[in-house]
């Protein structure tokens, strides 16, 4: 067990979230938030906002853009 | 004949039936045959592999330009410009962080110096996410309500509150939380350092969380005011 207290995981919730620590940080964070509610709720928060975010900015580019795409790109083969 | 220094087909087929056409290199003797096919097969590739990133880089263009039509001449200018530098990017390496690099620099150099609303980011040198401390006021009860919240959110609330937030940061909260691409890959696409996507990252996260926080409590979700002097603490 090595907790690392709840400065140093708040400082470093985002780098955990976004997957920038090396496996022992994580491991820190992680054994630090099954004790504190409090980190584990900030935790939440981060990885709520990230899916919501995620799931928010899926679009479907018009099917026509794809046609204008491959005209554009054969288009340009075919220039002298 | 007055030959042109080229190395286009048609003018080698015909130099090849002219004796004293000294005009077309040796080292260009390449059959139109070959081009074609070569031409055929590169464009086969790009398609089977560039193109399905259409929708992603869609998607990308749409929170950059703010508006459907921009975002379909970006998103077909990038896959044009990708296309035509496609023999020099390297296969087996990162193809779609490839493309948004081209997408990215499209946006930048053609779109945003049209756009009203050039937030280049002077505070942003100030770093005052190391800080921290900001969210600190909030209790953990706050904080479930708030995770609660969001989740709730309509996807229209979260894309008016992404809009609403500087341009840079936006596109920083793009990269990694919708496309998932590492810090470096970030700092590569946006040509800034690692530091500087960090700190566009988390203070692009922390406004648009905010910004959430308005609209649900404007909307009467159960959230209790950041403001309040006494947050209800928990003592689980």
């Amino acid at each position: 067990m090595t907790d690392c207290g709840c400065d140093k995981a708040k400082a470093e919730l985002e780098e955990f979230l976004h997957n920038e620590l090396s496996p022992q940080q994580c491991q820190d964070i992680r054994d630090h938030m099954a004790n504190c509610d409090d980190c584990s709720a900030e935790h939440l928060v981060g990885l709520t906002l990230t899916n919501k975010v995620k799931e928010a900015c899926q679009e479907k580019a018009p099917d026509e853009l794809r046609s204008l795409v491959l005209g554009a790109i054969s288009n340009l083969d075919n220039r002298p | 004949m007055t030959a042109t220094l080229t190395t286009d087909a048609p003018v080698e087929v015909r130099a090849a039936s002219v004796p004293h056409a000294r005009s077309v290199p040796p080292a260009s003797s390449v059959h139109w045959r070959t081009m074609t096919d070569e031409a055929a097969a590169k464009r086969a590739l790009f398609q089977e592999q560039a193109l399905p990133f259409m929708d992603q880089l869609y998607g990308a263009a749409m929170r950059m330009t703010k508006n459907p039509a921009d975002a379909a001449d970006l998103v077909q200018e990038t896959f044009v410009k990708a296309f035509a530098a496609f023999a020099q990017f390297e296969q087996g390496t990162n193809l779609k962080a490839w493309l948004y690099r081209i997408l990215t620099n499209t946006f930048i150099n053609q779109y945003r110096k049209n756009q009203r609303n050039p937030y280049q980011g002077a505070l942003e040198e100030l770093e005052d996410w190391q800080l921290g401390g900001a969210e600190s006021a909030t209790s953990t009860v706050g904080r479930s309500a708030e995770a609660e919240a969001i989740d709730r959110m309509p996807a229209s609330a979260v894309k008016d509150a992404l809009q609403e937030i500087p341009e840079d940061f936006r596109l920083a909260v793009y990269l990694a939380d919708v496309e998932g691409f590492a810090y470096q890959e970030i700092a590569d696409i946006m040509k800034t350092p690692v530091g500087t996507v960090m700190s566009r990252l988390h203070r692009g996260r922390r406004q648009l969380r905010e910004k959430l926080a308005d609209y649900a409590r404007e909307r009467g979700y159960a959230l209790p005011d950041s403001t309040s002097p006494t947050p209800t603490r928990s003592t689980t």
